[in-house]
């Protein structure tokens, strides 16, 4: 979506205002006519651009000319944007993420005599505890009462600040802090040295590849939970739940308590199952198991599953949220994969400890999710004023 | 309408696609990614790498060990060039101690061929980036099939893999320019020659000067790429603003411009050249290390690996940045010396530049590619050596302000992607080719200072006739003992 003259903005997080002129990209006769399914028309298998037009130069310099005016989302942004200016801070530790871990982590480090600083990308803390996706997770008063603990213990929390990249520090700036972290708040960047960094970035979502899945109509059921519990909206009322695993139960149930009506949940294990079976016993839940899925309607009204057509008004997607490893990655910390947990976990000691001696993890980062989360953010808190020596109070 | 099972929703990547990948050998992830396009988008995998993974453990079989992702490249997520222009100078100063090197993989790669190395071939080139591969595919073209190609990682994953896939004549040599006018034609019958697209795009190159003295000397080799042929000229930044509108045409005096210059997709020429090698029967063995090489009687005798020995009779050494430390195993020094480099990608957007443009002064250069993405790099004075492909925020903070100051109207421009790749640089910016002083059946293909990947298709075609025994006195030129003789070759049209 442009916006105010900007290409490519994710319509979905951007804040509306007053005044705001937004406009489609890549789609000038509107949603429904969709002028580039003329490719799926022309190569309906798949559109194989490395051998494409191969044999003939006059056809791959066609090819050429055609394919570079299709490429590309937004046109140039109109206006001038100068530089915003930005801001450096050192600190002793930085926690990322304000959820139960992230908090956990940065009550236990600062209780322990660290100089903390939390930041969290959104506008509140609490992260997926505010979902109610696990029953017996920490939830909004968790939240609450751990917001008033980071208050007593001292810790600076900042809001809207998502951090985007972790560097080794080889900046002039505070040659004993090996970490150096870029962070994006509203008004500008800020570059932020630190002794160690905590990161509790929780997981993503994750789409289930069946056929229509981009259809308008499909969501991800953490994002649909997330508009019922921060926006009060929902897509219509009928929806069925795909996916599988604990995930696929927690968040069916979850949905229904957040108003919707459970058309079908339907375990769809791909392309492989993860090891994690659907617990057969959820009598409460109108479960289904097929691996043919298919997406009907724009935006979506009907969820074909095998020889099953079942109407509905949005489709939930539940897989094991993804751990968030790509902060821990870029900095240079181990990871390996998990079917169980849905993508890669940072590898760590039981001190959270990473392959990177100033970093930690906690949290689903480190492959404990829900109800484990807290714990294993403290002990992250634990082992980092541990390894940047902080005196106890 | 048949809807698709998509596993990418920012590059529209399908399952599919993938199933064709891994039946084409890029079972592992990072081959995958840049066969399919998997996670280059805006949310750079974190929706689909978890499936992507599952999706090669189970067709490709892959080892445990070698389930780890793709390397994460910052930024998180996509961000606006004004920001970073607007980090405070304390980030761009660097510290005068460098940091401590990463900690290399130690041990055998998981995802090594299980077949045992042969005991012997005629020719080992060490390095599967470009000119190795050229130069295995040109060996087999004139008969001499038994070839073993030994690369430590995936194919791309050396500089190769990583540069911004700028192709131009414009060089101050007439050596490098008659290289480089042959290489940019192949380019153009690639697909026809070797089956697979490189998207040679021909937008021209506008090198820009700031200063006077910058301005003489394009004028200079203004003049030497005429008599070669080349159709570049000297324009006034007016017309240079013609040609790149957005440009803030009052940050150069004048530019030189040839538009016959391009950018290319780098990646599909190393599978273009390994499939074309493969099919004339050469062996390609990834994710194999070099550790010794055994000289005896001033002759090589044989390459060991971290997977065994081969004897030989011919080792080509065609590892860029890193052909001075294999080099040394063999008791010999060269004068090349590896320097990071480092660039990034922006968000793509629809086509508005054509040109490559880049700034002599600040070495800063940017082109748009295929995709739409703004890829661009910018040299650093300060930069130490050495074989370091990390990423800096400094570079981000310093590639933003220059764009910014040249192209005001890319500030809100996000960038998705820095990574960086080592320039093997030589004294005199030209080439190390042909014979080792001093130890017999040892061949140099190194030191091209970040321009191999452009000149590669000639400088292979050449060095396999000329190890097939015709004359070419490009090798004698360029032989490394220039260095010692003092015949040097001063290459001064270098970017970055």
């Amino acid at each position: 979506m442009r916006v105010d003259g900007v290409p490519s903005l994710p319509a979905c997080r951007v804040p509306l205002r007053e005044g705001m002129i937004c406009a489609r990209q890549n789609a000038p006769l509107g949603a429904d006519a969709d002028l580039l399914r003329a490719a799926d028309f022309l190569f309906p298998e798949k559109l194989d651009h490395h051998h494409l037009m191969v044999h003939s130069r006059l056809l791959g310099r066609v090819a050429l000319e055609v394919a570079r005016r299709l490429a590309g989302l937004g046109q140039l942004p109109d206006a001038v944007q100068p530089k915003q200016p930005g801001a450096l801070r050192e600190e002793q530790v930085v926690v990322i993420g304000g959820g139960p871990a992230g908090m956990s982590a940065a009550i236990a480090a600062a209780q322990r005599g660290a100089r903390v600083l939390l930041l969290e990308r959104d506008g509140r803390l609490g992260g997926a505890a505010l979902l109610g996706v696990d029953a017996d997770a920490p939830a909004a008063a968790w939240v609450e009462e751990h917001r008033r603990a980071l208050v007593q213990a001292n810790v600076e929390f900042v809001l809207d600040a998502e951090a985007i990249g972790i560097y080794p520090n080889d900046a002039a700036a505070g040659p004993a802090k090996p970490a150096l972290i870029a962070v994006r708040r509203p008004a500008g960047l800020v570059a932020v040295l630190a002794d160690a960094v905590v990161i509790a970035t929780g997981g993503m979502s994750q789409p289930l590849p069946f056929a229509g899945v981009d259809r308008p109509g499909v969501y991800a059921a953490r994002g649909l939970l997330a508009l019922a519990v921060h926006q009060g909206v929902r897509i219509g009322s009928r929806v069925c739940v795909v996916g599988e695993g604990q995930e696929l139960v927690d968040a069916a149930r979850a949905l229904r308590g957040a108003g919707y009506e459970l058309a079908r949940v339907v375990d769809a294990a791909w392309p492989n199952p993860s090891g994690e079976a659907v617990p057969p016993t959820a009598p409460d839940l109108p479960l289904l198991r097929s691996l043919e899925l298919r997406a009907r309607g724009n935006p979506v009204r009907e969820l074909r599953a095998g020889e099953e057509r079942i109407s509905c008004d949005a489709i939930a997607v539940a897989l094991p949220p993804a751990p968030a490893h790509e902060l821990a990655s870029q900095a240079g910390a181990a990871a390996q994969f998990s079917a169980q947990a849905g993508g890669f976990v940072v590898s760590a000691d039981a001190s959270g400890c990473t392959s990177v001696p100033w970093l930690f993890v906690g949290g689903r980062v480190a492959g404990a999710g829900g109800v484990r989360a807290a714990d294993s953010g403290a002990r992250a808190g634990v082992g980092v004023a541990e390894r940047i020596g902080a005196a106890r109070p | 309408m048949n809807d698709k099972a998509i596993v990418c929703a920012c590059e529209d990547v399908t399952a599919l696609e993938l199933e064709d990948a891994v039946r084409r050998g890029f079972g592992d992830v990072e081959s995958m990614k840049r066969y399919t396009g998997l996670g280059t988008g805006p949310c750079q995998g974190k929706s689909c790498l978890a499936a992507a993974m599952r999706f090669c453990a189970d067709r490709a079989s892959l080892p445990t060990a070698a389930q780890v992702p793709f390397r994460a490249r910052p930024p998180l997520s996509p961000t606006a060039l004004a920001g970073l222009a607007g980090l405070p100078d304390e980030i761009v100063r660097r510290r005068d101690s460098p940091l401590p090197a990463p900690a290399a993989r130690l041990g055998p790669h998981p995802l090594q061929p299980r077949e045992p190395l042969p005991e012997r071939a005629n020719v080992v080139i060490v390095g599967g980036g470009i000119m190795g591969l050229a130069l295995a595919w040109n060996l087999a073209g004139l008969g001499e099939r038994d070839v073993l190609v030994l690369e430590r990682g995936y194919l791309c994953e050396g500089a190769s893999g990583r540069n911004g896939g700028g192709v131009r004549a414009q060089f101050t040599t007439p050596s490098h320019i008659e290289l480089a006018k042959e290489s940019i034609d192949f380019m153009a019958r690639f697909a026809q020659e070797l089956g697979i697209n490189v998207w040679l795009r021909r937008g021209g190159y506008l090198f820009l000067a700031h200063d006077e003295p910058t301005l003489r000397r394009l004028e200079a080799s203004v003049k030497l790429h005429r008599a070669h042929g080349l159709v570049t000229r000297l324009i006034h930044p007016g017309e240079a603003g013609g040609l790149v509108p957005e440009l803030d045409t009052r940050r150069f005096i004048g530019a030189s411009w040839n538009p016959d210059d391009g950018v290319v997709f780098p990646w599909p020429f190393l599978w273009g050249y390994a499939d074309g090698a493969r099919k004339r029967g050469v062996r390609i063995d990834t994710f194999t290390r070099v550790t010794a090489l055994e000289v005896t009687g001033g002759a090589v005798q044989s390459v060991t690996t971290d997977r065994g020995s081969v004897r030989a009779d011919r080792v080509v050494i065609a590892c860029g940045a890193w052909s001075p430390s294999v080099t040394a195993m063999a008791g010999v020094a060269l004068p090349n010396v590896p320097y990071r480099h480092e660039i990034v990608s922006s968000e793509p957007l629809k086509p508005f530049l054509g040109p490559l443009v880049t700034m002599l002064g600040t070495g800063l250069y940017f082109s748009q590619s295929m995709r739409g993405e703004i890829v661009g790099g910018m040299g650093d004075p300060n930069e130490p050596s050495g074989l370091n492909q990390s990423s800096s925020l400094r570079f981000l903070t310093r590639y933003a302000r220059a764009l910014t100051d040249l192209v005001p109207r890319l500030g809100h421009v996000k960038l998705l992607r820095q990574w960086a790749g080592c320039y093997d640089v030589t004294p005199d910016h030209s080439p190390v080719l042909g014979e080792t002083p001093g130890v017999r059946g040892l061949l140099q293909m190194s030191g091209f200072v970040g321009h191999g990947f452009m000149m590669a298709p000639a400088v292979a075609r050449r060095m396999a006739a000329w190890m097939g025994g015709a004359r070419d006195e490009l090798f004698e030129r360029f032989n490394v003992g220039r260095f010692a003789e003092g015949r040097l070759e001063k290459e001064t049209m270098i970017i970055g």
